[in-house]
């Protein structure tokens, strides 16, 4: 009887039944923004060698993914620490309650620089935050008017710009990188604005909606959050400039270059000290309830807070993690070391 | 008039002269339609062989380790416990050191320290282990260098470019040129790639863990999609009443196939992980999930070929008096065969290269162990494919395109007994 | 338990085959010509009367056991649990369920919860033990009766070709549950985003452009939800790859099966499988670093505008991709067309290009319909190709020069992102996949009723 091979998907499928027994954990569970994924694996790497703990697993799900599933219950079935690219939101939080996650340790562990980037064949972009507003906007005030954005060269905005096509090459509206980029480039630029900041004076909300907006008439290209090939793309195409993370224009120097914006270049030292204002904070959660019956949380979480991995030379810095400033770092290692839990606000 | 019905010889000659052209040119068209197909398959395979190869080997510095009791075990206690808890980072700092000892300076040792891996540490940590009497002892060993040093011995580093735009600073280069002088540095087939798991350091990562994930994942999908698929098809086909319910099961598969593979992720995720409460990240349920999605496929090829068998050889075999189940048994399966293994090899390939479906059960992990059982946790190959193309440093380029050609030699080896089987059952009538 | 309840269950199928084939073979003393069917169906009937009926109690019951616990549970309940909001109740369930497991649970382990997670231990042991008796003595019982009802008039085969039946009609009717599956896995999210976002505006909204807050301090700025532009750039890069992928296929499918060598066929056949085998990742980068410039630098040429991302850069390459599933699966089918049609065609002194076209494709062509169909659905769920060589913008346009972005590819990207899981915009990934999901339902009837008519029968 050939039939009789019919028989695996039954004992396969009974093996899928008999797999739902719930076991204990030995072994973290993280998951969570695709932004941080890099820095908590390098982590979780060290913490594995080091300690008698097994590697825990890192899952890059992006952060609302992750929180959703941190938020879905308390349990072994559940991740205890979610790696986020923004800070959590009250209404996580109440949904995190809502599934009885109410305990949260919240640990910031540094800054990621945003930076604007073109290949180095052709010169270096210095660029003002209104400039890049007036460059990416969907709408702009022009002669006391608010209108459809009609730059097409950069020499459009300002002559000391070269006169090539306006085309940025950025991430796409679902990313923490964008949403950071467009608050504090385009936020920061339209400020600038005499006109806006009226507008920001009277009614915040339409200031906002107009500073946030950023065009679509193909001069802003959604490039999907692969970093390497934003680089490479750049490479092919000197004419092009890049949005994104800070790492990534450090480990391709020799290709690419930073804008300055606002006269600062993006270096490391600029960026850590804030001087370079395009850069947002890196956090991750933890859920105290887990601590103690999963192995290893607390140690994780002293691993990733200590000197050799988040100081000004650790090997997270390596990675390009822009570190906290001193004093917060001793702050924050202390409150994390404490299991200091988020206050619901 | 009857000149006009029956063509003169010349006309007719002519016409024929057209249709053999017409012939030919058919002829031409199919065979360059072939030829374009792998012309971009060898440029595509090409370009990753070139880009993957350099990933295979990797350069390695040999150094005289001398491994400190003081450091390791001051009290020669031979505890393997105090052995593993010793300080091997800094056996290797100090092995550089005294081969420069000129370097001084905080900021210069630590440049030093970083032409060798992190992972030469863990690897004297071994040793030791594996041989404590190596306390007190030195030894030469050899010893993985960083990936930016190793960037360098391929080729990868531009010394013309200012020396801020480098990895590398002018020091470290001119210490890489003295070792490689002295004949310190070697190169070597790359044998951590094939036996270790992931790694956030490039010359540490290794291919073993995804593979193993793969191969179980890839098992499971087999053995559920496979038979299941082939019942199906054959009821649909064979047996099936020609009624609504029928062309509603047949309008169903179609459509199936053309769900987004991630949509069968969010399935796993409701059905297999939230309700049945199934482990996150095994591969037993990546592989019903992949399963799912390549179901269709296979009973699509399936049911056109046991369709394109013959009816008469059906009228035959029943006519000898072989029951329905036996004419499909005996003589419409092995007939259908290769057609239903061409749809299991398209349907297999395609679940070896799917991302998009793990990610909702937890698969697009970094996950440094390699995986004991279809319940551990696991990654597979096209993950960590994707997961390398986008780590930012630059070595991993190289090591991404190494791990594509493991994909496809494992794709090969998946493909091969099936076409062999194809070509055995293979036949005209 | 479960697991080993099944172990025993197989055990004692083995057993039942042994038992029933043995006793086939003693009623009729060893004469098996005088049975009715081979002595094998025999024990394959017995071990189907042993094994079955356990087997559905067993599955009856791992699908009913939640649902057990939680009204037992619930019943003893008092009134401090029952008047809580439904959410703080499945809370209450769960770390009952929890407890009982000994896991960890969200709260201090008050007296109620311990006497909760102790009724649903109780339902799960005291069930499980019942469960392995009733199961094991069915499934024995099931063997004895069979056993006995042997005889040489028994029509085994017929009884186990019955099963066997059952069994395929099963494995076919598991389409229909994913269907249902994902229908459900999909339908509660997408009706809270229609609850966000008017139907109407979803279907016949003519702009994309999901750029609403993502953190709470930030305003919500143009987010509009119109998906009639998601689904154009679908239809647009699938027409651009089946341009691709149906000639070049189609003709290669002709080549391999009726001119090629049968030894340059053996080989060719499972190279050009690889393309289907290659990862997605590397037809992006091939897409956005080769193929995308070239164009570029074509149309600047041309004096035409295009952009660095266009919808044929990612076309061409998918159609590349599915080159296999039209060729190989066209190729199975041509070669399973009779030879004797083909001899009779030649015989009347068509050349071979003729028979084909007159004569095989035809015979061939539900075959070739259905390759063709599936090549479609590979293209219409692709990702990575097109997000890395067309980029994520949604404009409506017909363009191929132009960047597109598909459903897939939103519904991946929404569901990655950074924002907040419940947003409109994650929700939105699910609204569109389910409409997906219905279109490409109504196409797949369409197709079928146009097949149906012209298929035809060869022999």
């Amino acid at each position: 009887m050939k039939f009789r091979i019919a028989l695996l998907p039954l004992a396969t499928a009974v093996l899928l039944l008999s797999a739902g027994a719930a076991e204990a954990r030995d072994q973290l569970r993280i998951v969570g923004s695709s932004t941080v994924f890099p820095f908590s694996t390098a982590v979780a790497e060290q913490f594995g060698k080091t300690t008698s703990f097994k590697t825990p697993v890192v899952e890059s799900t992006g952060s609302g993914g992750g929180l959703k599933l941190f938020c879905s219950g308390v349990g072994t079935r559940t991740p205890d620490i979610t790696n986020s690219s923004r800070r959590i939101k009250a209404s996580e939080i109440a949904k995190c309650a809502d599934h009885g996650v109410t305990e949260i340790v919240e640990v910031k562990i540094g800054f990621d620089g945003i930076v604007l980037a073109n290949s180095k064949a052709s010169p270096r972009y210095t660029l003002t935050k209104e400039q890049i507003y007036r460059a990416l906007a969907k709408q702009v005030p022009v002669d006391g008017k608010l209108v459809d954005n009609p730059y097409r060269k950069w020499s459009d905005l300002d002559a000391s710009l070269p006169g090539v096509k306006i085309e940025v090459l950025g991430p796409p509206p679902t990313s923490g990188t964008r949403d950071a980029f467009v608050e504090l480039a385009m936020e920061g630029g339209a400020k600038q604005i005499p006109m806006l900041s009226e507008l920001k004076a009277t009614d915040k909300q339409a200031f906002k909606a107009v500073a946030h907006t950023i065009r679509e008439d193909g001069a802003y290209i959604e490039a999907g959050e692969n970093d390497n090939l934003i680089v490479q793309k750049l490479e092919a195409n000197p004419n092009a400039l890049g949005v994104f993370g800070f790492s990534f224009l450090d480990q391709n120097a020799d290709k690419i270059q930073g804008s300055r914006v606002g006269g600062v270049e993006p270096t490391f030292e600029n960026i850590a000290s804030g001087e370079y204002g395009v850069s947002r904070s890196l956090f991750f959660y933890v859920k105290k309830a887990h601590v103690g019956v999963v192995p290893g949380i607390q140690e994780y979480v002293a691993e990733f807070t200590s000197e050799r991995a988040a100081g000004d030379e650790g090997y997270l810095a390596d990675k390009g993690l822009i570190p906290l400033p001193a004093a917060e770092r001793s702050l924050v290692r202390n409150s994390a070391g404490g299991l200091s839990l988020l206050s619901s606000n | 008039m009857t000149d006009r019905l029956l063509p003169t010889d010349e006309s007719a000659a002519r016409h024929l002269a057209k249709r053999h052209a017409a012939e030919r040119r058919f002829r031409s068209y199919g065979a360059s339609a072939v030829g374009a197909a792998l012309v971009v398959l060898v440029a595509l395979l090409g370009s990753i062989l070139w880009r993957g190869l350099p990933a295979f080997t990797s350069h390695e510095v040999r150094l005289e380790i001398h491994f400190d009791a003081d450091l390791l075990d001051p009290r020669g206690s031979g505890d393997l416990e105090v052995l593993g808890r010793g300080d091997y980072g800094r056996l290797v700092k100090l092995a550089l050191r005294a081969k420069f000892d000129q370097v001084t300076g905080r900021r210069e040792r630590r440049a030093l320290s970083a032409l060798v891996s992190s992972g030469a540490a863990f690897e004297l940590r071994e040793r030791v282990l594996a041989e404590p009497g190596l306390v007190g002892t030195t030894r030469l060993f050899f010893l993985p260098l960083s990936d930016d040093a190793d960037l360098f011995f391929k080729g990868g580093v531009d010394v013309s470019t200012r020396e801020a735009d480098r990895r590398l600073s002018d020091a470290q280069i001119s210490w890489l040129r003295v070792l490689e002088a002295e004949g310190r540095i070697e190169s070597r087939i790359s044998r951590r790639f094939f036996i270790s798991g992931d790694s956030r350091e490039p010359e540490l990562a290794g291919i073993r863990g995804a593979l193993v994930g793969s191969l179980w994942t890839l098992l499971i999908t087999l053995l559920l999609s496979f038979p299941t698929g082939v019942a199906a098809a054959i009821y649909m086909e064979e047996f099936a009443p020609k009624n609504r319910l029928t062309d509603f099961i047949e309008v169903n598969i179609n459509n199936l196939a053309a769900v987004p593979s991630i949509v069968f992720g969010l399935l796993g995720l409701a059905v297999l992980l939230n309700f049945f409460g199934m482990p996150r990240s095994a591969p037993l349920v990546g592989g019903t999930v992949l399963a799912l999605m390549t179901l269709p496929t296979v009973i699509i090829t399936s049911r056109s070929a046991i369709r394109a068998v013959p009816p008469s050889v059906r009228e035959a075999a029943l006519g000898i008096g072989a029951s329905s189940l036996q004419v499909v048994s005996h003589h419409v399966l092995p007939l259908a065969l290769p057609g239903i293994l061409t749809g299991t090899i398209i349907g297999m390939a395609r679940a070896l290269g799917e991302t998009a479906p793990l990610l909702m059960i937890g698969m697009v992990a970094f996950i440094v162990d390699v995986p004991s059982g279809p319940t551990s946790p696991a990654t597979v190959l096209p993950v960590q494919i994707f997961l390398w193309a986008d780590a930012p440093e630059r070595a991993f380029l190289a090591k991404t395109s190494a791990a594509i050609l493991v994909l496809l030699a494992f794709l090969v080896a998946m493909n091969l007994v099936a076409v062999l089987l194809r070509n055995r059952f293979e036949r005209r009538w | 338990m479960i697991l080993s309840l099944f172990c025993s269950l197989a055990a004692l199928m083995v057993a039942a085959f042994v038992l029933g084939r043995r006793r086939a073979v003693a009623v009729v003393s060893g004469d098996v010509r005088s049975l009715h069917s081979r002595p094998a169906y025999y024990g394959h009937w017995v071990a189907l009367w042993a094994g079955l009926p356990g087997l559905l109690l067993v599955l009856v019951w791992v699908a009913v056991e939640p649902s057990l616990a939680r009204w037992q549970v619930l019943a003893h309940a008092g009134p401090a649990v029952t008047e809580l909001s439904t959410e703080r109740v499945e809370l209450f369930v769960h770390d009952a369920e929890a407890l009982a497991a000994g896991e960890v649970v969200s709260r201090q382990s008050t007296p109620e919860l311990r006497a909760a997670a102790e009724r649903v231990a109780q339902v799960r042991s005291e069930g499980r033990q019942g469960l392995a008796a009733v199961v094991l003595s069915v499934a024995s019982g099931g063997l004895l009766w069979a056993r006995r009802r042997i005889h040489p008039q028994l029509r085994a085969r017929n009884g186990v070709e019955r099963a066997v039946r059952g069994l395929l009609a099963a494995s076919s009717g598991i389409a229909i549950l994913v269907t249902i599956g994902i229908v459900l896995s999909l339908i509660f999210e997408a009706s809270r985003f229609f609850g966000l976002v008017p139907l109407n505006e979803f279907l016949f909204g003519l702009e994309w452009s999901p750029q609403t807050a993502i953190r709470t301090d930030q305003v919500g700025s143009s987010g509009s939800f119109g998906a009639i532009p998601v689904f154009a750039g679908t239809l647009l890069i699938t027409a651009i790859a089946m341009a691709v992928a149906v000639p070049v296929g189609l003709l290669s499918a002709i080549y391999l099966s009726d001119y090629a060598s049968a030894r340059a066929r053996a080989v060719v056949k499972p190279l050009l499988e690889i393309l289907a085998g290659i990862p997605t990742v590397v037809y992006g980068f091939f897409a956005a670093l080769s193929v995308g410039p070239v164009i570029r630098a074509f149309g600047e040429r041309m004096g035409w505008d295009v952009s660095s991302e266009s919808a044929l850069a990612a076309g061409l390459v998918m159609g590349v991709m599915i080159i296999p599933f039209v060729s190989s699966l066209s190729d199975d089918v041509i070669n399973a067309v009779p030879q004797s049609l083909r001899e009779a065609s030649l015989g009347l002194g068509a050349t071979p290009s003729e028979t084909i076209r007159q004569v095989v494709l035809p015979a061939a062509l539900p075959g070739i319909v259905s390759a063709i169909l599936l090549a479609v659905s590979r293209a219409i769920g692709e990702t990575m190709i097109v997000v890395m060589a067309a980029g994520l913008a949604a404009n409506l346009t017909a363009n191929p020069f132009e960047a597109v972005t598909t459903v897939t590819v939103q519904v991946v990207t929404l569901l990655v992102g950074d924002q907040e899981f419940d947003s409109a915009k994650t929700l939105a990934a699910f609204a569109l996949g389910l409409t997906l999901f219905l279109v490409t339902l109504v196409l797949n009837v369409i197709a079928m009723a146009v097949v149906r008519r012209y298929r035809e029968q060869y022999d």
